[in-house]
């Protein structure tokens, strides 16, 4: 099994595309097999569409592949796949609004009305949220499906609608944040395990080829700003941050309150 | 004809994605050990795969590839790097031929004799008509990947395109396929494959009149885009460790800066000045979830564990099958040695103790939950309402100490003190650093 197949090619893709003609490989298909494996597939599928790619499925190669991977430094998963995906996908993908009921973090729980954005799944975490947006708060809310009771569908007028996902996306843009971090030149060596750090964030590199200095422009939303420093204090000394007095501020912060916990006073 | 390989494109586009922006033309070449020409040459074809492949791109995106492959979270999940994987190299007259057979395959089965008829007459007149050996030849192919199968066990055999997946199921079920195979290809890995799958699964909806939009339900954050580049040598690193045979490559260690060094055609200098080739013997793979950085661990014949960023590995070639019993002997010692690796140190084993501090404010104790997520096998113990322990034994301090760094003040190292000793000095110049920010608040 090789990846790069004529097959894949990208003009044989698009001469299929205008054909209106699809090509699957072998390989797509044991991929697939290997993983209706997994134990959350029985979440995904009704049990007879489960059975019918099973059966589908039922000649192709078993070898699996992951039995020669190991996976190292992990979180633990939740879940991969919520039940409540199903529903609530075919609520976004038909721009339906929805009661959406949901346990509160301090006990008890509250239903109102929403629009459901998109459904986001936390790779730190392992777990899926929720995006919605909460007329009533005027704001931009993320609830854990764990914490979901039940979403209701409801129909909206499509002008209600759009301006609804209008408001959504104007916050949405509002949050974004902007920090430049720098890489401290001593540590130039280690320069592909930093920006292999922050390969997962929206991002530019430039470099000062006098100074032979690097820095990294990171977009973020704003409340994400504790995950971006983590991965600030997960590299340590061998970057610091350039611009973006929050990210600066709760450095230093963090520094001092640190060092006091070792019980060194200032 | 030599086989094709990508090394160079996967070199150029982790480049794009790692540290895109930041390099000129020139600084490109040089960091890849290539010529200015040959990277126009490669950006050229890159450019030329995407504009084709017609992604649909946002404004941000839309910038220069050579300003590298920036993500707009919101947007899609589609991984733009995965056009690696169509790069493969394909005549224009095969490509019409083989999408055509493919194409009258869709719903009825038909012989060789009988494609060879329909090609005739579809094909457009610029393209020589093919002959009944090359439509064999195109159909052995094309079984061989799996794309068409055989209805019938007698000849003439007659041929359909494999796609029961997409046509046995109802509207419902493509979407419930679709969206099962975007988590599992997000999620786990290794993926390829499954965005390999998503694609077409995505056209067989819009195919149907869903909106395109409606594939988009699902976000991600965050990914190590260029991990999938790295599964490029996965498929013949587990061949050969299913097959239990030995492999040579070049290696370019990520450190010294250079990525990839073009093969020299001139025999006067064929020496490969970089790196020796290695002869190994594969085991197994790390995928680190921390950096989305993949990991070949073998045995050397220097009868000693050798790990390899799978990022520095180019021109692998397979090399002679060693018994059972010897593959076995070294998996088994790399299974006990990396028990205790926090990712791939074989270092020797230390114990760690740290106290972690839950969160001052009410509500959620997010440090503990990240606590036991990701402390892989420590152990926690309960210590007061303010605080609790984790122990653990690992491998070497190296790479589990950006993990406990990483929880700032609420982590206290206990053990062993030279740690203790050492995260003091850091937090103290950190401090130091940002001291003047202070004066400003």
């Amino acid at each position: 099994m090789n990846p790069f197949e004529k097959i894949f090619n990208y003009q044989m893709l698009s001469r299929l595309d205008e054909s209106n003609a699809f090509a699957l490989t072998t390989q797509e298909r044991a991929w697939l097999k290997m993983l209706l494996s997994h134990q959350s597939a029985e979440n995904a599928f009704t049990s007879d569409t489960l059975g019918k790619l099973r059966g589908l499925l039922a000649d192709e190669a078993a070898a699996d592949i992951r039995d020669i991977i190991i996976e190292k430094a992990k979180s633990r998963e939740k879940h991969v796949y919520h039940p409540m995906l199903r529903s609530l996908r075919r609520i976004i993908a038909q721009g339906f609004g929805s009661y959406i009921t949901y346990r509160l973090k301090h006990g008890g729980m509250r239903n109102q009305f929403g629009l459901p954005l998109k459904l986001e799944y936390s790779m730190v975490k392992r777990e899926w949220y929720l995006l919605w947006y909460s007329p009533r708060s005027r704001m931009l809310m993320a609830t854990k499906l764990d914490n979901l009771i039940a979403a209701d569908a409801v129909e909206l007028h499509a002008d209600r609608a759009a301006s609804l996902h209008r408001r959504a996306s104007e916050l949405l843009h509002n949050r974004k944040q902007q920090a430049v971090i720098e890489v401290v030149r001593m540590y130039n060596e280690e320069l592909s395990r930093i920006l292999y750090a922050f390969s997962c964030f929206d991002k530019t590199v430039s470099y000062d080829e006098q100074a032979d200095l690097y820095h990294i422009h990171v977009t973020y939303p704003a409340d994400e700003g504790e995950y971006l420093l983590s991965k600030i204090r997960f590299l340590g000394l061998r970057v610091r941050v350039a611009e973006g007095n929050y990210l600066k501020r709760r450095m230093w912060e963090s520094s001092s309150k640190a060092i006091a916990r070792y019980g060194i006073g200032e | 004809m030599a086989r094709e390989s990508f090394d160079k494109e996967v070199q150029l586009l982790r480049l794009l994605a790692l540290a895109g922006g930041a390099y000129n033309r020139q600084q490109f070449a040089a960091r890849l050990g290539i010529s200015v020409h040959t990277y126009d040459k490669t950006m050229r074809y890159l450019k030329e795969m995407q504009s084709s492949l017609k992604q649909p791109l946002s404004p941000e995106q839309e910038t220069e590839l050579s300003d590298g492959l920036r993500y707009n979270y919101y947007e899609s999940a589609d991984p733009l790097l995965l056009f690696l994987f169509r790069a493969k190299s394909l005549k224009e007259s095969e490509s019409v031929r083989l999408s055509t057979i493919l194409t009258v395959l869709q719903d009825q089965s038909l012989t060789a004799k009988e494609l060879l008829d329909c090609c005739s007459e579809t094909m457009s007149a610029d393209y020589p008509s093919p002959d009944e050996k090359t439509i064999r030849g195109d159909l052995k192919y094309l079984e061989e990947v799996g794309v068409i199968v055989r209805t019938s066990d007698s000849r003439p055999f007659r041929y359909t395109a494999a796609i029961g997946l997409i046509n046995e199921l109802s509207d419902d079920e493509l979407i419930d396929l679709y969206d099962y195979v975007d988590v599992m290809a997000n999620t786990q890995v290794p993926s390829v494959q499954g965005y390999l799958l998503r694609d077409t699964l995505k056209k067989a909806l819009r195919k149907r009149g869903f909106d395109p939009s409606a594939a988009e339900t699902h976000l991600y954050k965050y990914h190590y885009h260029s991990r999938i580049l790295d599964e490029a040598h996965l498929h013949t690193i587990h061949r050969a460790i299913r097959e239990r045979r030995r492999i040579d490559f070049v290696y370019h260690a990520p450190r010294k800066g250079k990525n990839y060094a073009a093969k020299n055609t001139n025999p006067l200098f064929e020496r490969e000045e970089q790196s020796q080739t290695q002869p190994l013997l594969p085991l197994r793979v790390i995928y680190d979830h921390q950096y989305g950085r993949w990991y070949l661990i073998g045995h050397t014949q220097r009868n000693a564990i050798a790990k390899f960023r799978m990022e520095g590995i180019t021109q692998i070639e397979e090399g002679e099958v060693v018994s059972e019993e010897e593959f076995n002997r070294h998996l088994n010692t790399v299974e006990r040695q990396m028990e205790r690796s926090w990712v791939v140190d074989t270092l020797r084993t230390i114990k760690v103790v740290a106290r972690f501090f839950n969160p001052e404010r009410p509500g959620s104790n997010f440090i503990r939950e990240r606590v036991e997520a990701q402390g892989q096998w420590g152990s926690i113990t309960e210590e007061s309402d303010e605080s609790f322990l984790y122990t653990i034994m690992v491998n070497g301090i190296y790479e589990i100490k950006p993990w406990l760094r990483s929880f700032g003040s609420s982590c206290e190292v206990l053990e062993p003190a030279w740690l203790r000793k050492e995260f003091i000095a850091e937090w103290k110049e950190i401090q130091a650093h940002y001291e003047p920010v202070r004066k400003n608040i």
